[in-house]
């Protein structure tokens, strides 16, 4: 790495160049040959969609570019207060707020997560665990004496947003105020005639989440709500628009990524049967790898925009101050450099040394959330539906993977049997019980151990 | 051998406690790891071993 001046010659500069729009339904569809394209012939590359930007898809590349916090910013700066930067998004979107501490540069993004990891910790998500499986096991008896579901609607959306309001604070029956605009907004197309009741239900969800914080500063609750109403960042309390970008990304963060995972490993299941009954039967040990792998090899959320902040040498390519960088974890997490057959699932592949969570001190903070939550979810369906064969006329997976790998729908069907305890609704107001007695919603500095459901 | 984790490179990723819980311990308030004392035992050099290849930030060293 160097910050040596060079001379401002952008056609030698930028001579490695490719045409890359990743919100196209043809990235999706040709995903592996541009990969491979792209690895084998210029893994950092110009390419001129939304006014131009540098992309970065090799491994050793993207792992460099993504620690140099030095050289690239997260900053979104939408009032001009700073050097007008635009956040992670490419293109920008026009909306005047950034997007929690994702946005943000140390030391401002650094208080922030000194405030929530002690919410988000291996030791704080453990916790949750016993009402995770009450939740996985509620929600599976609301299908499982019909011997069909759909996993996306009725399992991989309900978990992580009932668990994801439990940490913030909000009372778990709002989880249905928030899933649908969470996970319909990222695939509506703008032109779609449901977009408007798709705006609607976002307006509502965000009239909650201001709903929410109020109540918390006028009554502290436990949660990570209350650690935003009380943090001191860069010495002064931010303001509730400031507070409304973080507790968006942490819902943002939290639902529509593990929906993604589940479905697409739960699709992979169904295709692969034999592998499906070898993740079951070995679960003790191949339960943690194969995760790790469907991370890898489905990506959810497959890459973040960068600016770079200094004129910089970096993975022998000079960048200027100013110029927009698309990091991809999904095509780097393809570089057969450092996964050897790159594009086939190994469930028990070792060195994965994947891009799923991102890199350096931007690493998804809900990485233990995410994980704990998926594996709690496939070993239930493992046990309770093992012969699930999901239906590939009716799967559908979101048209474009430029901000989410995710899928809209999941049917499938199963050998029915019994219920195992109570339904959904009984079963999320018996935890809110819990949760607002046992406290479980505090941080790990607070209280230490694990849920205790009767 | 002894493992050495680089607190300034660590992120908290996990996958080393993951694959090798004997021989790193992650810090309860933020997740990122260190090695716990001493040598590693010779039953646990394959996986530490395999921790070092599967951290992402490449924060992991083997002391010979």
């Amino acid at each position: 790495m160097s910050t040596q001046p060079f001379p401002d010659d952008d056609a030698e500069r930028k001579r490695n160049r490719f045409h890359f729009d990743r919100h196209t339904p043809e990235y999706r569809e040709r995903f592996e040959e541009i990969t491979g394209e792209m690895l084998g012939k210029c893994p950092v590359a110009w390419s001129d969609t939304y006014g131009g930007h540098w992309v970065a898809a090799g491994h050793p590349e993207v792992f460099e570019l993504a620690r140099s916090a030095e050289y690239v910013s997260n900053d979104h700066d939408p009032n001009n207060e700073r050097r007008g930067y635009r956040g992670i998004s490419i293109p920008s979107p026009d909306i005047g707020f950034r997007g929690g501490f994702l946005e943000m540069d140390p030391p401002e993004q650094r208080h922030y997560r000194q405030a929530l990891n002690p919410y988000l910790s291996p030791a704080a998500v453990n916790r949750w665990r016993p009402l995770v499986d009450d939740v996985v096991r509620a929600s599976l008896n609301e299908k499982i004496e019909s011997g069909q579901i759909d996993f996306v609607d009725d399992l991989a959306n309900v978990v992580p947003a009932v668990l994801t309001l439990a940490m913030l604070g909000v009372p778990l029956a709002n989880w249905d105020i928030y899933v649908e605009p969470v996970h319909a907004s990222v695939y509506t197309s703008p032109n779609s005639p449901d977009m408007a009741r798709i705006q609607q239900s976002r307006i509502a969800m965000r009239d909650d989440m201001f709903r929410q914080l109020a109540e918390i500063r006028a009554n502290p609750r436990p949660g990570m709500i209350n650690a935003l109403a009380q943090a001191q960042i860069l010495g002064a309390t931010p303001a509730d628009g400031e507070l409304l970008g973080v507790i968006s990304l942490i819902i943002g963060g939290g639902f529509d990524t593990t929906t993604a995972l589940t479905s697409h490993a739960l699709e992979w299941l169904s295709q692969h049967p034999a592998e499906r009954e070898r993740l079951s039967r070995e679960r003790d040990t191949l339960l943690d790898p194969a995760t790790e792998e469907f991370l890898r090899y489905y990506t959810p959320a497959p890459g973040d925009g960068r600016t770079i902040s200094a004129d910089c040498e970096i993975a022998g390519q000079q960048f200027k101050e100013g110029e927009r960088l698309w990091l991809s974890w999904a095509m780097s997490n393809r570089d057969p450099e450092v996964f050897p057959n790159p594009n086939e699932i190994d469930l028990a592949r070792t060195g994965n040394r994947h891009h799923s969570f991102g890199l350096g001190l931007h690493r998804c903070i809900g990485s233990n959330v995410a994980r704990m939550v998926f594996k709690r979810m496939i070993v239930a369906v493992l046990d309770r539906m093992p012969d699930f064969a999901c239906d590939p006329a009716r799967a559908e997976h979101y048209d474009t993977i430029g901000i989410i790998q995710g899928m809209k729908h999941l049917p499938a069907t199963f050998t029915p049997s019994r219920k195992i305890g109570d339904g959904l609704a009984e079963t999320i107001a018996r935890l809110q019980v819990v949760v607002d007695e046992e406290r479980l919603a505090e941080p790990v500095t607070v209280r230490k151990g694990a849920a205790e459901i009767l | 051998m002894k493992v050495y984790v680089d607190p300034e490179r660590c992120q908290g990723h996990t996958l080393c406690a993951m694959i090798a819980p004997d021989v790193f311990t992650l810090d309860d308030v933020d997740g990122h790891s260190s090695a716990r004392d001493g040598e590693v035992p010779a039953d646990q050099e394959a996986k530490a071993a395999d921790a070092v290849r599967s951290c992402p930030e490449q924060a992991i060293s083997i002391i010979p």
